[in-house]
């Protein structure tokens, strides 16, 4: 390698720090009082300087990669990812009711954590291709036919929640051309689903109605508008009238359990109350008792999540003093609520210096993503930002209570191999097809 | 390229999501605290180490009151949810319906406050709770003290403990359900110096209540800090021999050091082994001891006005003499009694007219109507009603009609009415003729024993008390509360207790009331009393204070029922000096006679049975061969069925 390698510092700094700091938050979660040595690697916080370790030495071996590599096997690791995605499914190793693992001695992979990058590659790969646009119905469907494959699979796992991460390909293709109105239509429809859940169904369709009539007045010389509002109108209704049908039916009694409990909803006052509206929750009656079994457990998760981030205070009680951390009381703290640890610890000024860095580290990556002079790069580095913006979004926004719980991690913070290291893959790619860029145009000169 | 206009929504998208998480952040941490006070008790538990509570030993440094470990199993309300119930309330060996009721109770203080909800574990079922409770995350063991007495008796005085109340769980803070604090005497009054202070250790506990050391370093953890040790100033050997004195009869003693005001004994009659009042059997002993028709926790000592009868005379003179209606020189006339008009108050046969020394000695009571009418007619006061309204401030002064302000709780101030008390029954122009019998202690007045025990340590004092306290001093530093210290003088000049003295020396001696029980070598002076009782046999009172110079110790002696002052009072008031005197407690008395006859004499069953008579009480022999034969009351309520 006769170039030198102009990565960008700043984001590099930023992910440091988020390593460092995930990993006293891992040690605080994880260690017990009395004992505390910091390489006990029969403990978690130990094993997680072995995953940095091992990622330190991923993302050296990528950045003396060859940065054609990427773009030239792209296809061949997608090809190897859904290949082992679907030997799992076959064979079926499942944990924590979940995540599906490959077992390679004592270490546990988890393909679906890798499958995004795989599939960031894939997607870049074909929209880098040669006068390919985001555009026309065969490119478009190609590229979801690209995002579905491994989230389908992955779907099957039964991960609902490392599925949904593919959703965040959307944003990617939204930059590369899909319309803000698919975005606004998302936002839309899932703003109509909770207040469904929260309000009963004909008080929503009333307020739309209103709106529509109010709409369809204010646009009454414009033919256009008129049918759009009415069309808006209708498709809204049927949703909202398909949507209880869709959670009581299609949603399974776990996943309808933490939608409920995200919004503040007692299970059994819901089904009382959606049967009197509509007859079929009547039917799923036989249900609820086994929805109030686990419904514990996660409202449960959440209460403590919020108890101990609310515990913090100003200040917070200091590395490795947090009582609730200690305590061990918020299930599942050193993985995916391990913000827990950082807000009751660091207070609200640490766990808002926290989130400044990591949304700047984020909006550093997108901002190294626009610069891009190939289609290529700037695809995967729109993708890896947002697949890390996504994760963020949804394992904060699950410790602070505004989010159902999703079980999936805090990039570069939660504890596991699979994560950090895929993470650590998916970033460090980018930074050297970034750092190759800098290089293309000193040698344009 | 026309999207790259797209990179500032996606820098939008971010901004306001940190803005979104930031305000949720800011509502969760700062301002919704609920979270934070959930955190300081979830994540931990506070162990409370109960401290030893304060020793209380007798003047003599013997000790009365001790402790002794108990183990409560404590439950926290809120976290007593999925265990197997059936299982516990059978290693415990109570019914589920027991326990549930326990449980419900534990958990209407404050379901997160930890509660008693089986008290004082025996040593088998402490032994197996520990084996099984790690099962049952909400229920653990703590380790309290509860009171052990070496002495079969004091109990009003020494006060019971119990546990504490609601209100007072509201009032205190210092208190948790299930804690034992003291109810009544010393341990009542003296309640913050004997419980020391609690410990507390923090540790951390995990979701399924498994400790996981202590917290923050042992930072919030605190050693208790045992109770203060009180020295009492009973004379442990002479509370015990007043109570020996008092069994099977009905009524009280109160001795005090007349120079300190310090309560040597306060003996009640009937009373309880403290013993009773302790662990596992408190609550049920201690109904069966309300409901025992004896009233065996009344302490009458405190709280039982009697008539003070010719006790009271020693104060009439004493006022008199002030007033100048009387000097010690004054004779009045006894023929049979006292006569003005239709009224007559009578008088036992005496040589006559008498002086005041020997009004004393022979308790004329015709010597008394004359002083006590010369007192409230007296014209220098307008009318009768402010004669007797300048009485009654006498009567204040010496603490009658007052709380003396005894270091006990539930201390009565007495009978002494208001002039106006008078107007409602005779008029407003009500005569003294009207309050006659007042002169000799009798009708309108009634003073408990310790108040009439305090007028003889004022009168011993030649005019000043010191408030009568049962506690010496409290902690290592020998610390005496500074309301100790303070004299209180009557209305009445020193110069005029001398002659009331004088006379009371008489009383003991031949010609006196109480000639009988003269003790060779001790100058007792003492007066007899001897109260109407409506309900049945007078009640046997006696004042008296000893050595006649330097008095050592003042007592009063009440024996319901008793008849003559002569008969009972004086001769057990005689014997308590003798015994508290002695330095050799093991000399035999000098009236062994005396000392078997009042040991052996049964009033008890006589007081419940016998119809009210006119007639003076019997000869004490013959009165206790009747009484005998009746079946003593069960002395231990334990034993009752
Ligand atoms: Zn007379």
């Amino acid at each position: 390698m006769e170039e030198k390698i102009h990565i960008d510092w700043l984001t590099v700094i930023l992910y440091i720090i988020i390593v460092i700091f995930g990993a006293m938050n891992i040690y605080s979660a994880n260690s017990s009082v009395e004992n505390a040595f910091l390489f006990d690697f029969s403990r978690e916080y130990g094993k997680q300087f072995i995953w940095i370790g091992i990622s330190a030495a991923i993302v050296f071996l990528i950045l003396l990669t060859d940065f054609k590599f990427f773009n030239f096997s792209s296809y061949g690791i997608y090809a190897i990812v859904i290949g082992m995605l679907m030997v799992l499914l076959a064979t079926g190793s499942f944990e924590r009711g979940a995540q599906a693992w490959f077992r390679i001695g004592s270490f546990k992979l988890q393909p679906s954590e890798f499958a995004k990058y795989a599939t960031a590659l894939a997607l870049a790969k074909f929209l880098g291709g040669f006068d390919v646009k985001f555009e026309g119905k065969k490119n478009i469907l190609i590229c979801f036919g690209i995002i579905f494959l491994p989230m389908a699979l992955t779907l099957l796992q039964n991960d609902t929640g490392s599925a949904l991460v593919f959703a965040s390909f959307i944003l990617v293709l939204y930059r590369e051309g899909l319309s803000g109105w698919w975005l606004i239509l998302g936002v839309y429809l899932a703003l109509i689903f909770v207040l469904t859940i929260l309000l009963p169904s004909l008080y929503i369709i009333g307020t739309l109605l209103i709106l529509a009539v109010g709409f369809i007045y204010f646009f009454r010389k414009q033919k256009q508008l008129i049918v759009l509002g009415i069309v808006v109108f209708a498709a809204s209704s049927f949703f909202i009238l398909s949507l209880d049908f869709v959670f009581a039916k299609l949603l399974q009694p776990h996943q309808q359990q933490r939608i409920l409990v995200t919004l503040n909803q007692d299970v059994d006052q819901y089904y009382t109350k959606k049967a009197k509206e509509f007859s079929i929750f009547k039917v799923e009656k036989k249900h609820v008792d086994k929805k109030n079994a686990s419904k514990r457990d996660y409202s449960y998760n959440v209460r403590q999540s919020k108890i101990s981030i609310g515990a913090g205070r100003w200040w917070g009680n200091g590395f490795n003093n947090g009582t609730q951390t200690k305590a061990k009381l918020v299930p599942e703290q050193h993985t995916d609520f391990i913000f827990c640890t950082i807000g009751e610890e660091y207070g609200f000024v640490g766990s808002t210096a926290f989130l400044l860095v990591y949304l700047l580290m984020i909006g550093r990556i997108f901002y190294l993503a626009e610069r891009q002079k190939n289609i290529f790069s700037r695809v995967f580095g729109y993708s890896t930002g947002s697949i890390i913006f996504f994760h963020f979004f949804i394992n904060i926004g699950m410790a602070l209570g505004v989010l159902p719980v999703i079980g999936i991690p805090l990039p570069f913070m939660s504890y596991g191999g699979s994560s950090l290291i895929s993470f650590s893959m998916l970033l460090f790619t980018f930074l050297k097809l970034d750092a190759n860029r800098v290089n293309e145009i000193s040698r344009l000169y | 390229m026309e999207k790259s206009g797209r990179l500032y929504v996606f820098i939008g998208v971010l901004v306001l999501v940190g803005v979104i998480f930031t305000v949720r952040l800011f509502f969760l941490q700062i301002v919704d605290t609920s979270n934070y006070y959930k955190a300081q008790s979830y994540g931990s538990n506070e162990i409370v180490i109960h401290p030893s509570r304060g020793t209380i030993v007798d003047r003599n440094g013997k000790l009365m009151v001790f402790n002794d470990a108990i183990y409560d199993l404590m439950v926290v309300p809120e976290k007593a949810k999925n265990f197997d119930k059936a299982y516990l309330c059978r290693e415990l060996g109570i019914d589920t319906a027991e326990f549930n009721k326990r449980l419900k109770k534990a958990s209407r203080y404050n379901i997160k406050e930890p509660a008693v909800i089986y008290k004082s574990l025996s040593k088998e079922l402490y032994t197996r709770m520990q084996e099984i409770l790690y099962q049952f995350p909400a229920f653990y063991i703590e380790t309290k003290i509860d009171r052990r007495y070496n002495i079969n008796g004091a109990a009003h005085l020494l006060g019971y403990m119990g546990e504490v109340s609601e209100k007072q769980l509201k009032e205190d803070k210092y208190y948790r359900p299930g804690d034992i604090k003291g109810i009544s005497g010393i341990e009542k009054a003296y309640e913050i110096y004997l419980r020391g202070k609690k410990g507390r250790k923090v540790v951390l506990v995990d979701k399924f209540s498994k400790q996981q050391g202590s917290f923050a370093g042992g930072k919030f953890d605190s050693l208790p800090i045992p109770g203060q040790n009180i020295v009492s100033a009973i004379d442990m050997d002479l509370q015990q021999f007043g109570e020996e004195l008092l069994k099977n009869k009905i009524g009280s003693i109160v001795a005090i050091e007349p120079a300190t005001g310090e309560v040597l004994a306060i003996v009640n009659s009937p009373n309880y082994d403290p013993n009773l009042l302790v662990g596992q059997q408190r609550d049920k002993n201690f109904n069966s001891l309300l409901l025992d028709p004896r009233k065996p926790l009344f302490n009458r000592a405190l709280k039982s006005p009697y008539p003070p009868g010719s006790t009271f005379k020693t104060v009439q003179a004493l006022i008199g003499l002030n007033e100048g209606v009387l000097h010690s020189y004054t004779k009045y006339p006894c023929r049979g009694g006292y006569h003005m008009g239709s009224i007559t108050v009578g008088c036992h046969p005496h040589a006559s007219p008498l002086e005041l020394e020997r009004s004393i000695a022979q308790s004329c009571n015709a010597y008394y109507c004359n002083v006590y009418r010369s007192i409230i007619d007296n014209p220098k006061y307008s009318s009768v009603q402010d004669g007797y309204t300048q009485w009654t401030k006498y009567l204040n002064s010496f603490s009658l009609g007052m709380k003396t302000g005894i270091d006990l709780p539930e201390e009565s101030k007495g009978i002494v009415k208001q002039s106006q008390y008078f107007e409602k029954i005779f008029g407003k122009n009500w005569r003294s003729s009207n309050v006659i019998s007042l002169s000799i202690g009798q009708g309108e007045v009634g003073l408990t024993p310790l108040q009439m025990a305090n007028v003889s340590a004022t009168i011993a004092n030649r005019g000043f008390y010191y408030t009568p306290h049962v506690v010496r001093s409290i902690g290592d530093n020998n610390f005496v509360p500074a309301e100790f210290k303070v004299k209180h003088r009557t209305m009445v000049a020193p110069e005029f207790f001398d002659t009331v003295v004088a006379g009371m020396a008489k009383v003991t001696q031949p010609g006196g009331t109480a000639w009988r029980c003269s003790i060779e070598g001790i100058d007792i002076c003492g007066k007899t009393g001897t109260a109407q009782n409506p309900h049945g046999d007078h009640h046997s009172l006696f004042i008296a204070f000893a050595p006649r110079d330097n008095p050592k110790i003042a007592i009063c002696v009440v024996v319901e029922n008793g008849g003559a002052g002569a008969a009972y009072a004086a001769p057990i008031a005689c014997l308590m000096i003798e015994r508290y005197l002695a330095t050799d407690k093991t000399q035999p008395s000098k009236k062994p006679d005396m000392l078997k006859r009042m040991l052996e004499a049964n009033l008890a069953g006589a007081a419940i049975y016998q119809l009210p008579g006119k007639d003076p009480a019997p000869a004490a022999g013959t009165k206790d061969t009747t009484a005998k034969k009746k079946p003593a009351p069960a002395a231990l309520p334990v034993k009752k069925k």
